[in-house]
């Protein structure tokens, strides 16, 4: 059954799979030709190399997040298109159905998680680091696996919500905003901003999107 | 004068207004008339003008706001909300960093700029001997409202009461506001830059290069020490507007080595090669593996070379100071910079199982 469902997405996002492990095995390769070959650069030059991987890092969660958004649609796009008349007529309750979506989703954004550690390790080896710093390409794949879950759970729960929960959502997100404009509005002194605590909650430790945050450098100290 | 001119206008209207022009030239008692209205109109801006004098004072007037040894003045208008958060932000900025004798913080009161009447909120609670610090507001006012500019004025004040050799190599802010990730990474690309010998076997891990590269010893000629004639001349050669530098800095750059010196010697080129950035991690490094104690008991020691000060406050050898510094520094404060292990992995299991079940549970074939 599972393969039968991965052979199906697969079918269905197979182009945004390849575009997006193209993206990620170029990636990293990018910290590498950003100034030049570090394999023969003096030790003058770490600095402009720490400057380019932290740039390029940054693109890293960004990548993440187009993979989970790309992947979490992709796996019920099948499903919207047939009216979720294939999925009703299967021999499994739905909570089994919706695991091996699930699953099949995960197992294809293996990847591009896979062409991301591929390219980082090409990275790390075509290059000479000095004393002090160091490549982190099996830390920065894993964190990218993470990243890019997380950011498929979102989607992938956002494409199959009814339209009560997705209104809810809505609501939410837009009740958010409203209090910041009346806030806003009111001029309130000392008043925090609404917007910001949801969004520091979010991103901070424990917080579900702290893993998009933090350093994702390639090459670092 | 004042009084002449609403006069003037007031007479200015009448004449051009159609009803006047029709009845012609004014006459004398609607001259008086109109002088009389001038009065009252003169009466009221001059009420208006003191009921807005004083609005401004009330909202300039110092409001005094205490946070363990840090005091300010703020203006009322700021608020009281903020100006709690000022004090007790400068006082945690403070705290973090350490360094600052508390009988310091204690002999100071922070002023915030327009504040008005300070002086009588001083006598009145007893600060009157307080020394002053006045404190802008910065160009990002947060950083003024998180007590971040205060604690930076209290530490200029402290930096500029220590000994010569202090004043010269301390940063000014004596590394307040410190922020991993990003200070740390600021001071390793300015020892990875390589503008010295000195900094490049300092990265290769040569105590003795990092101690050269820092300035920590004392040296009688500290350019000869840091500094080749050549690295002089890169520098100056890569400084804008060159040309205008002088025929010394010209001389260097043709090729003197003489020349290159005595430009660096005039003032033209820091004495330590390291940026600010690795001199406040090197603070930083103390007060984080050594406490707040041993930073204040280093910046209160006048003997010896600073690298001496700086070790004995911590209880270790000079070079043993500098390997720890550089590992730690490299180690951006002994953190791996792109971490993936379990805490990072547990939230993004829990929110991934919980989307899960959420999608499980419902969904629209329901």
């Amino acid at each position: 059954m599972y393969k039968e469902v991965l052979k199906a997405q697969w079918l269905a996002a197979r182009l945004p799979v390849v575009l997006l492990a193209v993206l990620a095995f170029a990636l990293p390769l990018l910290t590498v030709t950003y100034g030049g070959s570090l394999a023969d650069a003096p030790v003058e030059r770490v600095g402009q190399w720490l400057l380019a991987a932290q740039q390029v890092g940054v693109l890293i969660p960004g990548l993440a997040l187009l993979t989970g958004l790309l992947l979490g649609i992709a796996a019920w796009a099948p499903d919207h298109a047939g009216k979720h008349v294939y999925a009703l007529s299967l021999p499994v309750p739905r909570s089994m159905f919706v695991l091996l979506r699930f699953a099949a989703g995960a197992t294809l954004l293996a990847v591009p998680v896979v062409a991301l550690g591929v390219g980082a390790l090409v990275a790390t080896l075509s290059v000479s680091l000095p004393d002090g710093v160091h490549a982190y390409p099996i830390q920065l794949t894993v964190r990218f696996a993470m990243a890019s879950i997380v950011c498929f759970a979102i989607f992938f729960a956002i494409s199959i919500a009814t339209r009560r929960a997705a209104l809810v959502t809505l609501g939410v997100i837009g009740g958010i905003l409203l209090a910041d404009l009346v806030v806003g509005a009111l001029n309130i002194r000392d008043a925090a901003s609404v917007t910001a605590s949801v969004f520091y909650l979010l991103t901070t430790w424990p917080g579900p999107l702290s893993i998009l945050m933090g350093r994702w450098a390639l090459f670092d100290v | 004068m004042y009084r002449a001119v609403l006069a003037l206008i007031a007479l200015t209207v009448s004449v051009g207004a159609p009803s006047a022009a029709a009845q012609g030239a004014p006459g004398r008692s609607s001259v008086r008339a109109l002088a009389a209205r001038a009065d009252s109109l003169e009466a009221l801006v001059a009420r208006q003008d003191s009921a807005a004098k004083r609005t401004r004072y009330d909202e300039l007037r110092a409001q005094r706001f205490d946070a363990g040894d840090v005091t300010v003045l703020i203006p009322a208008v700021v608020g009281e909300g903020t100006g709690r958060r000022i004090a007790a932000g400068a006082e945690a900025y403070l705290d973090s960093m350490g360094g600052i004798p508390p009988a310091f913080v204690r002999s100071v009161v922070s002023i915030a700029y327009a504040t008005a009447g300070s002086d009588s909120v001083l006598r009145a609670g007893g600060l009157g001997g307080r020394r002053r610090l006045m404190v802008d507001v910065p160009a990002r006012p947060d950083t003024f409202a998180d007590g971040w500019a205060v604690a930076i004025v209290i530490a200029r004040a402290y930096t500029e009461s220590l000994n010569e050799e202090w004043r010269a190599w301390l940063p000014a802010d004596l590394g307040i506001g410190w922020k991993h990730g990003r200070e740390d990474a600021a001071a390793v690309r300015d020892l990875a830059a390589g503008e010295t010998r000195v900094g490049t076997e300092c990265l290769g891990g040569r105590p003795a290069a990092c101690r050269l590269w820092l300035g920590l010893d004392r040296e009688p000629d500290a350019y000869v020490a840091r500094y080749t004639p050549a690295e002089i001349r890169r520098i100056v050669a890569l400084r804008p507007l060159v040309e205008y530098l002088g025929p010394t800095a010209a001389r260097c750059i043709e090729g003197s080595d003489e020349e290159c010196l005595r430009f660096a010697r005039g003032g033209q080129l820091p004495a330590v090669p390291a940026g600010f950035s690795a001199l406040r991690s090197m603070l930083r490094e103390i007060r984080v593996l050594h406490g707040a104690e041993a930073l204040r008991r280093a910046l209160s020691d006048t003997a010896g070379a600073l690298g001496q000060r700086l070790a004995g406050a911590a209880g270790i050898s000079e070079d043993s100071l500098v390997v720890e510094w550089r590992a730690w520094l490299l180690t951006g404060g002994g953190h791996p910079p792109v971490s993936a292990g379990a805490r990072e992995a547990m939230p993004v299991l829990l929110f991934g199982g919980l989307l899960l079940l959420a999608a499980a549970r419902s969904g629209r074939w329901r």
